[in-house]
């Protein structure tokens, strides 16, 4: 049972960790908190959902994955253009983004509760059996599906990151937004790209999601809320303090709510995330200590 | 030879208050220029306005052609600023930190020869390369500004206060070394408040005060000047 808990909760924590990871390469770039991921991940759930029924036969789930992937990033250089991008030419305060994109969050959802707020829609079953054996132990199909759909995206996204000349720019850009440009970095071409990536991951999220539970128009903002936890426990705006954090979440998550049931489970979460701001507010990777919002 | 930059009536505003005043200058191509003068005389805004950093009035045109007023357009462009205060990457390793300064270069052959380049200068780089570049020294961390810089290839290179914070003998290696580059054919712009040494390795200097040139002429004839000497040279002369 032990086992099962920890991989289910692995798995849990690994969707977390791509909520997470989109929140936090917003944070680190443009220093604020985009609450806007959590209506994003409705709404691409939402996607997801209406392009797998609207087949007779549901085309396999990487293309639902990608097209809704694809919908993510369009739908997140929407909300830049009309929300962000005329904050950012003013060189408003930080504070105006934080408005904004908690506007953009409430916005979509009350969107969606107006159109889809009824019922509850549940995907299409992508496997003929919920769970599959290996020897002994029993898998819950849909968790392992989503643990390794998340483990290749984040897989490409440290490579993406780490490796390559945009990835350079983006932490250079985070460290030093004035200094990168006196390298020649567009830092234009730098947010549009993080945008572009945090749309893809809110999109990725949204069906795994969506598989997993249900899809109503809050399931983003309850889940965001998570990915924000583990932000917070991993250092606002550190990619490989997001990721460790996240798992860690999901995985204490699913053993509290085995012991405690999944009332009290939250309570205990944002404990633990008061805790962390309390004792080390710049979480585990100790990057960016200041500038929360 | 002949001039690679030329600035005519250079004006820069932040807010209400005039920064630079109309400022005149001719650049030589393969020269050192030292911009010298005291602190908040307006050297640094000079470098910016040409680096696209701050807006200006006037006109800056290299060979002839106006500069492009963004940053990123501007370094395409070939010419380069080295920020005060060295502003290394911290948190990205030395290798990287190089990477940066190659953003606009294309190719992954030309930036492993470049990266060869800089760690035949700087060995010392070459070893730290894997290492986070904000725990190296001060004097390491200026070397590897410039190196960064000169992985844009550029033509102009420009150095804001490049001895600032260093020690004496770590000073020294450094303006060698500037005037290495520029006996690699790069045109240096050299911005500085330790007059003595810039206008020691300096082909022209121009002094600025309060916005304005007040003097220009070789580096030799400004350290035969009197009023540069009273105002600049003071107790460093001796």
């Amino acid at each position: 049972m032990t086992l099962q808990l920890l991989i289910s909760g692995i798995s849990l924590g690994s969707v977390y960790a791509l909520i997470a990871v989109g929140f936090a390469i917003v944070f680190s770039i443009l220093r604020f908190s985009n609450f806007a991921h959590g209506g994003m991940i409705s709404a691409c759930a939402f996607i997801g959902y209406f392009f797998q029924a609207s087949f007779e036969t549901p085309p396999p789930f990487y293309v639902t994955v990608l097209f809704t992937a694809v919908c993510g990033v369009v739908m997140a250089l929407f909300i830049d253009t009309i929300a962000y991008r005329r904050i950012r030419k003013k060189q408003a305060p930080t504070l105006y983004y934080f408005l904004a994109s908690i506007t953009i969050a409430i916005l979509i959802e009350q969107i969606l509760s107006v159109f889809f707020g009824k019922n509850l829609y549940g995907y299409p079953q992508i496997f003929e059996s919920t769970t599959f054996y290996i020897g002994s132990i029993r898998f819950s199909s849909i968790d392992t599906l989503i643990l390794v759909v998340s483990l290749v995206i984040l897989t490409v996204l440290l490579f993406v990151i780490n490796k390559t000349r945009i990835g350079l720019a983006i932490r250079a850009v985070a460290i030093d937004p004035a200094t990168s440009r006196l390298m020649g970095i567009n830092s234009d071409v730098v947010i549009i790209t993080v945008f572009a990536i945090a749309g893809a991951l809110a999109g990725i999220s949204g069906v795994l999601l969506g598989t997993k539970y249900s899809v109503y128009p809050s399931l983003g903002a309850s889940m965001m809320i998570k990915g924000f936890i583990a932000s917070v426990i991993g250092g606002l705006g550190s990619l490989s303090g997001a990721i460790p954090a996240a798992i860690l979440l999901g995985v204490v998550e699913i053993f509290l709510t085995y012991w405690l049931g999944s009332l009290a489970t939250p309570i205990v979460l944002f404990g633990i995330m008061l805790v962390f701001l309390a004792i080390r507010p710049e979480g585990i990777s100790g990057k960016f200590a200041k500038d929360k919002v | 030879m002949g001039s690679i930059l030329q600035i005519q009536g250079l004006k820069v505003f932040y807010g209400v208050h005039e920064a630079v005043c109309g400022v005149d200058m001719d650049i030589q191509e393969g020269s050192i220029t030292a911009i010298i003068g005291s602190n908040g005389a307006g050297k640094t805004t000079i470098i910016k306005a040409i680096s696209g950093a701050v807006k200006h009035e006037g006109t800056i045109l290299c060979r002839g052609v106006p500069l492009p007023p963004r940053e990123n357009r501007v370094v395409r462009q070939g010419i380069v600023q080295v920020p005060e205060g060295r502003k290394i990457f911290a948190g990205l390793t030395v290798e990287e930190n190089l990477r940066t300064g190659a953003y606009t270069v294309r190719g992954r052959r030309e930036i492993d020869r470049l990266l060869q380049e800089q760690y035949e200068m700087f060995p010392r780089l070459r070893e730290r390369r894997q290492q986070d570049a904000g725990t190296l020294s001060g004097g390491e961390q200026q070397m590897l500004a410039i190196c960064r810089g000169l992985m844009a290839k550029p033509k102009i290179l420009m150095l804001d206060e490049p001895s600032l914070g260093l020690a004496p003998v770590v000073v020294n290696d450094v303006f060698r070394n500037i005037r290495r580059i520029r006996d690699e054919g790069i045109t240096v712009i050299l911005v500085e408040q330790n007059a003595k040494k810039s206008l020691g390795i300096c082909d022209y200097a121009y002094v600025i005060e309060t916005g304005r040139v007040v003097m220009s002429g070789t580096g030799e004839e400004m350290l035969q000047n009197p009023e540069v000497a009273a105002a600049y040279l003071g107790s460093s002369r001796k």
